[in-house]
């Protein structure tokens, strides 16, 4: 019955406009028909705004923001769980990333370069993995061009940047070429290419370009010349790549939106039959699209190697072309929404810095948030599922009190023994049968409370479960001379709720004949 | 049994051959470089020994790579997965002083880790490729992360106890194989025993039958009232057990029994192209993953035979091998045939 409600409901808010949703619509659809008598410039301009007000252009804005907040409550947890004081490591993160924010745009830079790639050739239907060869294909040739010949001031990196996408679109247009050609997979063909280029530079820089001198045994090229190095534009590290990761993120979208190329490309990606049928060359957009997203990723080396480091040397990119799918997918592979994305990535990378220092937090805190933020975009259904049950136990509610409530503190609970369970996993001088049943009660904890979140009442029966393995745990722990009153009391809590809810939902199914 | 048998021969026949036959060129060279009867038993014991123990990580995870992909789902998280088997045998040995307690912990960690990758590709419907670079991404930093917060140190671990190597006494008398199967870890021998049940799970089970049809044809399987997403589910959380026992290969099965940092070194990709290259089977996977741990021995190989120590300039092309085999037989030199339905969600029809 209430499940019928609910679904009812739900049915409406999906497809009639809600109250707000609604009123926006209006006002958008009021605009853009008066901007048709307004002059041509103008007109453009209200066109593009009213853009900003459609559900599709925020949907992907919250849907980022939701999975990035996700993954901070994760990384919080594990913060805590490994001794460190998550809210003081954050707010180090914030503030230090601000007062030096020349630093975060320095770290994006070639994180834009980078994500543009990716996106680019995803819009063509492809996926770039293999961005980290071109860009080392890309750094490479800029190093090479940036000691070798001998060029005037200005002139000097463009030539290089150039080479440098060149290298790195001819890297990428091989595998297009294999795949439009030789039908072979490009997310293979990328990945192990990527692998092909990293080895060939590092022998490169190894042999015969390797820096002459008799103490030299590192694996690098000479320094480039000061003619190629591009200027510093604010701070210590801000390079003109900037700028022209700007210019590109501009041009990507120009391209992509306002050509006939781009056009054909997302054509392409969107149905590739039809666009074969509509009597574009599929084929010459696939090599097209790969070659040009290589040469994206080319200048994210090279403008790493000019602004920077000054020289190539072996694994000097941090797997700089692998962040960039994170760039692409978090700024849902459009242009804009890369540079806003690789912004965030740079924001905490600069930020990772100060956080070590200040919350002694290791940096590599920042690759596990990374991480976690790509997990729940990937999944942008879970988000969608949360927000479902959220409004669902929202209405459900207001229709019935007692039972939710027995849901949500069941859960609360569940979540708490997670959580609980979690810190008792570090106590290892315990012994490996303590250790096991804490790890198998956070398991079974986790499970329970995703579970109830489902509204599957066998999580009550999971939550029993796990209630059981607590009492054994304190039965353990009393063996090794701990305080175990505490994991009494959570077991024995967990134990009433749960029997109380499976009681509640039994109830249910009698006198309605449907649980909940 | 005999149709298999022989469609094995045919389908397989290349790679064995080619091995065999660059095998035995090498160790003529070999002999006629070294001149020396003894000299040349211990070295190519050692070409044999070193082989295995390169290979075993690799066919462990590309085993693990067979069980997802053949069930529909790309899982190129498998890097992060041996990563974090590789972190969980070291941290799992240092706390409880057991190295079997370690490829317990290794196994399950590869296995949770695959779980999050099936929760998201396959019940969440999210895209495969996203997913398992999340996977590869959350694996580095967390492990490095928890380097420092167990340890105290940047690179590599405190020491622990290795695994007990297995000794064979009654192979030492014989020349060649007595110093390659002699003081082995176990997982190497469970790593073949793998491959054997994998093929007997995957061609002779109505279990693999269905994995098999999971990424061949999954609405054929649906119809035929069988849960697709049950078992993909259950491919990628095999792929990931796997893949976690390759790992724990990496720290304690060989060498130095510590963790290091990024210490799978790209294996999981190289795991990738032997699955790619060996064909999406069992057997394949073998063949492919000894002739890439081949590969891997020789770079080291040739520094210890004076004529050929300039090769060792050049041992980057050495390691190349495996990459380009990969892109060639993709291109269409070898006939690869990948699953049907890899990376393709499967949506159940909605109900009228």
């Amino acid at each position: 019955m209430i499940e019928d409600n609910l679904q009812d409901n739900r049915d409406q808010s999906d497809g009639g406009q809600t109250g707000l949703r609604a009123n926006v619509e209006r006002i958008r659809l009021n605009l853009v028909e008066r901007a048709e008598e307004w002059p041509g410039p103008i007109k453009s301009i209200v066109l593009a705004f009213t853009k900003l007000l459609t559900w599709a252009f925020w949907k992907p804005l919250i849907w980022a923001l939701f999975s990035v907040v996700l993954a901070a409550i994760i990384s919080a947890i594990i913060m805590e769980i490994s001794g460190y004081n998550s809210l003081e490591a954050f707010s180090a993160l914030i503030f230090g990333a601000l007062t030096r924010f020349d630093r975060v745009l320095f770290e994006s830079t070639p994180l834009i370069f980078a994500g543009l790639s990716v996106a680019f050739v995803f819009k063509a239907g492809l996926f770039n993995i293999g961005a980290e060869g071109q860009l080392y294909m890309g750094s490479m040739a800029a190093a090479i061009l940036g000691y070798i010949i001998p060029l005037p001031y200005g002139i000097h990196p463009l030539v290089c940047l150039a080479t440098g996408a060149l290298a790195g679109a001819l890297w990428g247009f091989l595998p297009g070429l294999l795949k439009a050609y030789r039908g072979a997979h490009e997310v293979v063909t990328t990945m192990m290419l990527s692998y092909t280029a990293i080895l060939f530079t590092q022998w490169l820089a190894a042999g015969p370009l390797k820096e002459p001198g008799e103490f030299q045994w590192n694996a690098q090229t000479t320094l480039i010349l000061e003619t190629a190095q591009l200027p510093i534009l604010w701070g210590y590290y801000l390079h003109a790549g900037f700028l022209l990761a700007i210019v590109c993120v501009i041009g990507v979208a120009f391209v992509l939106n306002r050509t006939v190329l781009g056009f054909e490309m997302r054509a392409v990606g969107f149905n590739e039959a039809a666009a074969e049928t509509a009597g574009i060359d599929s084929k010459k957009n696939v090599a097209l699209a790969l070659g040009i997203g290589g040469g994206l990723a080319g200048l994210a080396g090279a403008s790493e190697i000019l602004g920077t480091h000054h020289r190539f040397y072996n694994s000097w990119s941090p797997g700089l072309g692998f962040e960039g799918i994170t760039v692409a997918v978090l700024g849902n592979n459009n242009p804009f929404g890369c540079l806003l994305a690789a912004i965030f990535f740079g924001f905490l990378k600069a930020g990772g810095n100060a956080m070590h220092q200040q919350a002694h937090v290791p940096i590599e805190m920042v690759g596990v948030m990374q991480g976690l933020v790509v997990l729940f975009v990937a999944a942008p259904r879970f988000i969608q599922w949360i927000a479902d049950q959220s409004l669902d136990y929202g209405k459900w509610f207001s229709v019935d009190k007692i039972r939710p409530i027995s849901f949500a503190l069941n859960m609360i609970i569940a979540l708490y023994g997670t959580y609980f369970s979690f810190i008792l996993l570090g106590e290892t001088q315990l012994g490996l049968m303590f250790i096991g049943i804490s790890a198998a009660v956070s398991i079974l904890s986790i499970a329970a409370f995703f579970m109830i979140f489902a509204r599957n009442s066998r999580g009550f029966i999971v939550s029993l479960i796990a209630s059981m393995c607590w009492f054994t745990l304190a039965a353990v722990g009393m063996g090794a001379g701990v305080d175990v009153s505490f994991m009494i009391l959570v077991g024995l809590v967990q134990a009433v709720l749960s029997v109380l809810a499976l009681l509640l939902v039994k109830g249910a199914g009698k006198s309605k004949g449907d649980g909940a | 049994m005999k149709s298999a048998m022989k469609r094995f021969l045919r389908r397989g026949i290349v790679i064995p051959v080619v091995l065999l036959v660059i095998i035995i060129l090498l160790l003529k060279f070999t002999y006629d470089a070294v001149d020396d009867v003894e000299t040349f038993y211990a070295l190519t014991g050692w070409l044999l020994e070193a082989t295995l123990q390169s290979a075993t990580p690799l066919i462990l995870a590309a085993l693990g790579g067979m069980f997802s992909e053949k069930s529909g789902v790309v899982n190129i998280g498998l890097e992060g997965m041996m990563l974090i088997g590789a972190f969980a045998a070291v941290a799992a040995t240092y706390f409880f002083y057991d190295p079997w307690i370690g490829l317990l912990a290794a196994v399950l960690a590869g296995g949770i880790l695959a779980v999050v990758h099936a929760i998201i590709c396959v019940k969440m419907k999210g895209n495969h490729i996203v997913s398992g670079t999340g996977i590869i991404l959350f694996a580095a930093g967390f492990t490095t992360l928890m380097l420092e917060v167990i340890w105290n140190r940047k690179g590599i671990s405190e020491q622990v106890t290795a695994l007990p190597n297995v000794n064979m006494p009654f192979l030492q008398d014989i020349p060649i194989i007595g110093v390659a199967f002699d003081n082995l870890s176990p997982i190497v021998y469970f790593a073949f025993v793998l491959v054997i049940v994998s093929w007997y799970v995957m061609y002779r089970t109505p279990f693999g039958l269905r994995l098999r049809a999971a990424g061949e044809d999954p609405s054929t399987l649906d119809a035929a009232g069988v849960s697709v997403e049950k078992y993909r589910f259950i491919g990628v959380v095999i792929s990931g057990l796997l893949a976690g026992l390759g790992g724990a290969y990496l720290s304690l099965g060989r060498g130095l029994p510590a963790f290091g940092k990024q210490m799978t070194a790209g294996r999981g990709f190289i795991a990738l192209a032997a699955l790619i290259f060996g064909n999406w089977t069992p057997f394949g996977v073998l063949a492919a993953g000894l002739f890439f741990g081949f590969l891997d021995t020789l770079q080291h190989f040739v520094g210890f035979v004076p004529a050929w120590q300039w090769i060792q300039g050049y041992s980057q092309f050495l390691q190349m091998i495996p990459f380009v085999l990969v892109v060639l037989a993709l291109a269409g030199i070898r006939k690869s045939v990948p699953p049907k339905a890899i990376a393709v969600p499967y949506e159940k029809e909605v109900k009228a």
